[in-house]
């Protein structure tokens, strides 16, 4: 589904991680992996290092500390905050939505809409599209958008695949509107019927949590997990990224009138470095267009990773100049979203480490 | 499609010297979900063709897996 949004902008991101910095040559001993198949692993994943949560540090929390920043230092003020979005697949509680919890941690007023939205992957970007149409209403000043994904707490950390290439992360992005047209072109897709291959099947109310969901079984060699972590099929993904990314990216290349050439950077989610090399490839757009340099630093923080790639690797460019930049989020759901904008400048743009406060 | 190329592109991502058509792709040290992926990943941008989790999963020699993706190649 396509569709243009205008009048619209962001002013400014702060993702926020976690200080807790593993490194895959210090873990990897305690996978059940030889020196051998380690090193295969590293290489075929570009794996470095990531960031972990400490038990007692929740998305909300590295959310709410990049919103402090942004309140402490003047770039956002609380009366500006018209709407809290918070995206993510780890809330605090079933209920109630973790964005009121925020908003009642600020002492925020009362006229403000909180509204959580469960997406991983594409999760910013629908976030954005979210943050749109809230500002379709008039009385509404600014929308903060907060990503916070902890998914490392929703795997075994002995499981040799998914944990290296976890990291956790919270990003708080401000979006505004704003006098020039600057048309934001976007294109959302959804295939429900694939729905479970990204899943954790158990600890909802189709599968309530009981002793048994919780028990550890061992999948193939060093693949432990259990019915409340986090189930992947990685071959129908790979699949799915190669068949369904690449033609939407060109898609909503040709309904924005860009060409690989006009894009600045290509701004893509952050899987991990083997598939996202893959896709550049198909894709024919240079390596240097398409970072991919999130999961060996941070790891895989679902709806964060955007935030990061654009605080990383454009960050500085981005404090005084406008870039045009095509973004890509794809996974979970199955969901797959495209756009493509004129971003910054961003005076603000930014990531910082968490501090307990 | 040129099958020895093919066994030379296996053997790379099961990182071991030489793959014959015989092999059994369970019976290598290298050989896990991930070398499958790498298997898709091989058929997808050298050859152009998509192989499903479950066909790969099915699949028990190394001849099947050539004549797997040869028979994509010519629909």
């Amino acid at each position: 589904m396509k569709s243009i949004f205008k009048h619209k902008r962001i002013s400014s991101i702060v993702s926020v991680v976690p200080k807790e910095e593993y490194r895959f040559d210090d873990e990897y001993p305690s996978f059940k992996l030889t020196p051998e198949k380690a090193k295969r692993f590293k290489k075929m994943m570009s794996l470095d290092r990531h960031r972990i949560a400490p038990p007692e540090v929740c998305s909300s929390d590295l959310c709410l500390y990049g919103l402090q920043q942004l309140l402490k230092d003047g770039t956002l003020k609380p009366e500006e905050i018209g709407a809290l979005v918070f995206v993510s697949q780890t809330p605090d509680y079933f209920m109630p939505p973790t964005s009121n919890v925020i908003h009642g941690k600020l002492g925020l007023g009362h006229d403000v809409i909180c509204l959580d939205i469960n997406q991983g992957c594409a999760g910013f970007l629908l976030g954005l599209v979210q943050a749109f149409l809230l500002l379709e209403i008039s009385a509404l000043p600014k929308v903060v958008l907060l990503n916070g994904d902890t998914c490392s707490k929703q795997m075994d950390k002995c499981n040799r695949i998914s944990y290296p290439l976890t990291g956790d992360a919270g990003s708080v992005t401000v979006i505004e509107r704003c006098e020039a047209e600057n048309p934001i072109y976007m294109d959302i897709k959804n295939d429900g019927s694939r729905y479970k291959a990204i899943l954790v099947p158990a600890g909802a109310f189709r599968t309530p949590a009981t002793p048994e969901t919780i028990k550890l079984r061992e999948v193939e060699e060093g693949v432990v997990q259990s019915e409340q972590h986090i189930h992947m099929d990685g071959a129908a993904i790979f699949n799915f990224t190669m068949n369904s990314v690449p033609p939407q990216v060109d898609e909503t290349l040709a309904f924005s009138g860009d060409t690989r050439d006009s894009i600045d950077w290509f701004l893509f989610h952050q899987p991990n470095p083997f598939i996202l090399t893959q896709m550049a490839e198909k894709m024919k757009i240079p390596a240097a267009k398409l970072p991919n340099n999130i999961v060996s630093l941070y790891g895989n923080c679902s709806s964060v990773t955007i935030p990061l790639n654009i605080a990383l690797n454009c960050g500085e460019q981005l404090k005084d100049k406008s870039l045009r930049v095509c973004f890509s989020g794809f996974g979970v759901g199955l969901t797959w979203i495209s756009m493509v904008m004129n971003l910054g400048p961003l005076p603000v743009c930014k990531i910082v480490d968490y501090e307990a406060t | 499609m040129d099958k020895a190329k093919f066994y030379e592109q296996l053997a790379k991502i099961l990182d071991i010297g030489e793959v014959k058509p015989e092999h059994a792709l369970r019976d290598f040290e290298a050989w896990d979900s991930l070398a499958a992926l790498s298997i898709l990943a091989m058929a997808d941008s050298k050859y152009g063709v998509t192989i499903k989790a479950e066909e790969i999963r099915s699949v028990v020699t190394a001849e099947q897996l050539a004549n797997l993706v040869e028979s994509r190649m010519k629909k």
